[in-house]
């Protein structure tokens, strides 16, 4: 053995099978799906032809509403979420010194709980007789149980509820990764409170904000569980609507068109939030630990 | 003056960080006294029982589920962790690295996406659906959390131990095997806790591609909340609380050494 030997290249069949694996079954599925939204088929191959028509059917204001609504519930849930969960790590990890495993853990308990049973836990504080409603006639505020179930109200408490763990785990670690000395060196030049804030601790957390406002808005854009269990069948979201088109009506094609739609909406949408944050973010970022 | 601004600020932080903690918890607090309550329809607090629990443990179906769930979990788990590791141990020696490139979608890429390009490249091509499916899409998603996470490990490895082991006459697999895998443990276990838990929590992969028979825990758990709530539900997830916070306990034990975020 000689250092020539030590940084040969390993044979390029250990790489294989998991390049196979992604290729196979995250590359070609998605292609196909972009095909299929292009393709009429017929019985018989032959007589099968490149369309427009799908996206064409896709010009109709009911699916404007139903991206709009989307888009709005996913928005709606990334900053409440970060609302509630930005103050949650500030305090956590940079003004409490005890308890930090136990708190740690019971923030991340949520995550690895089963999201229906999360959901299914909702059942019992917003139903007609349920804890809420309790509680307010209880009180006196309300003189009939109000009707939450199968309501948007009902959804967004869901997602909130349902989303704020992914939002707080990047953030607490942007926050544990936040080197403290530069806050009292801050503090010690004369800035104050809010100074502070808005010039040294913001700004290096933006990172996890980034994270965060990911992993909150790509899995909410395109929810349905949380729609389907709390929101009862008026409201359609885009999650609702795929899944009718390939698993209820079986409608491929335009099924098809309608997911690399919203996938392009996403993107589209994706990419304008990192440019904002880019040209926020570019005034320089300093002292990492 | 900026003194009391920090006090202020404190109070008001404890007040908030309680608050969400009691937004994170009443509603999982609720759902397990619920799983002790004595009526059938179940809103209101009745009285004292187990009975959920003697229906859960000798229910057929849910135990079938659980199987399963375990079944594909367990496969999806040493699937993606074979493979990502294989493949950080490539892609480092190799200095290909803008390969990891090609995983990161998989964390980017709505799951109803995939899944309905899954499902309808399986139709397409007659692939029977079924809980081998469901491997292949676990195995998938489970890679695209296994790589980042061994790969920040296998980065920060002292590889001088690993050139003297193969200088002192080790060859590369025993290398791999005596070195380079007690290193990366704690990421490993790290990553296969995170891909077990993913696959077990995972309904929307499972509702589209694992076809009509196959049953998964989760599917269970929507079908069993749409069709006619039970208290068994109640039971079933004070059981899942429990494992949940004994892998949370491990998980975050390691965490201390290994970050994962």
């Amino acid at each position: 053995m000689d250092r020539e030997e030590l940084s040969e290249p390993l044979s390029f069949f250990w790489g294989i099978p998991a390049l196979v694996w992604q290729v196979l079954f995250f590359y070609v599925p998605l292609s196909f799906l972009i095909s299929t939204s292009f393709v009429k088929y017929s019985q018989d191959l032959e007589s099968s032809r490149v369309t427009f028509e799908y996206y064409l059917d896709l010009f109709r204001p009911v699916y404007g509403y139903i991206i709009g609504r989307s888009i709005l519930l996913a928005l709606t849930t990334v900053v409440v979420c970060f609302c509630i969960a930005y103050p949650v790590a500030y305090f956590l990890v940079l003004r409490t010194q005890r308890w930090k495993t136990l708190s740690f853990s019971l923030l991340v308990l949520p995550f690895w709980t089963n999201f229906l049973l999360l959901v299914y836990s909702w059942y019992f504080l917003l139903e007609n007789d349920g804890l809420l409603n309790t509680l307010l006639l209880k009180i006196g505020l309300i003189s009939s149980p109000l009707h939450i179930m199968n309501t948007k109200i009902a959804v967004y408490c869901g997602m909130f509820y349902c989303y704020l763990p992914f939002m707080l785990l990047p953030l607490y670690s942007t926050f544990t990764r936040l080197n403290p000395k530069l806050i009292e060196a801050s503090q010690d030049l004369g800035a104050t409170y809010w100074q502070t804030f808005f010039r040294i601790t913001f700004p290096l957390t933006i990172p996890g904000i980034q994270t965060g406002a990911l992993l909150v808005f790509v899995p909410a854009f395109g929810e349905f569980v949380i729609p389907a269990l709390l929101g009862g069948d008026k409201n359609m979201y885009i999650g609702s609507v795929i899944s009718h088109y390939f698993l209820t009506v079986r409608k491929v094609g335009l099924g098809s068109a309608f997911t690399c739609l919203c996938a392009l909406i996403l993107v589209g949408g994706l990419l304008a939030g990192a440019l904002v944050t880019k040209l926020y973010s570019g005034r320089g970022r300093y002292g990492e630990k | 003056m900026e003194k009391s601004n920090w006090i202020l600020s404190d109070v008001l932080g404890a007040i908030w960080v309680a608050v969400t903690y009691l937004f994170l918890y009443i509603p999982i607090f609720v759902l397990v006294v619920f799983s002790f309550n004595n009526a059938k329809f179940p809103y209101r607090w009745v009285g004292f029982t187990f009975k959920w629990y003697e229906e859960l443990f000798v229910s057929s179906e849910i135990w079938a589920a659980t199987q399963n769930s375990f079944f594909v979990g367990i496969l999806a788990v040493f699937f993606s962790l074979f493979f990502s590791l294989l493949f950080v141990i490539w892609v480092s020696r190799s200095k290909k690295r803008k390969l990891f490139a090609l995983f990161y979608p998989n964390l980017i890429v709505p799951e109803v996406v995939v899944s309905v390009g899954l499902l309808s490249l399986f139709v397409f091509l007659h692939v029977p659906l079924g809980l081998m499916s469901l491997v292949v899409t676990h195995t998938l998603l489970g890679m695209g959390y296994a790589i980042p996470i061994i790969q920040a490990r296998y980065d920060a490895l002292d590889y001088r131990i690993v050139e003297a082991s193969l200088d002192l006459g080790a060859t590369f697999s025993q290398t791999i095997v005596k070195i380079i895998i007690p290193a990366l443990k704690p990421a490993l276990i790290s990553a296969a806790l995170l891909v077990f838990i993913i696959s077990l929590d995972d309904f929307i992969l499972a509702f589209f591609c694992a076809g009509t028979s196959a049953q998964t825990l989760s599917l269970y758990i929507f079908a069993m909340i749409r069709t006619g709530v039970s208290p068994v539900v109640n039971a079933l997830a004070t059981l899942m609380l429990v494992v949940s916070s004994l892998l949370v306990f491990v998980f975050c034990s390691l965490q201390s050494r290994t970050r994962m975020w």
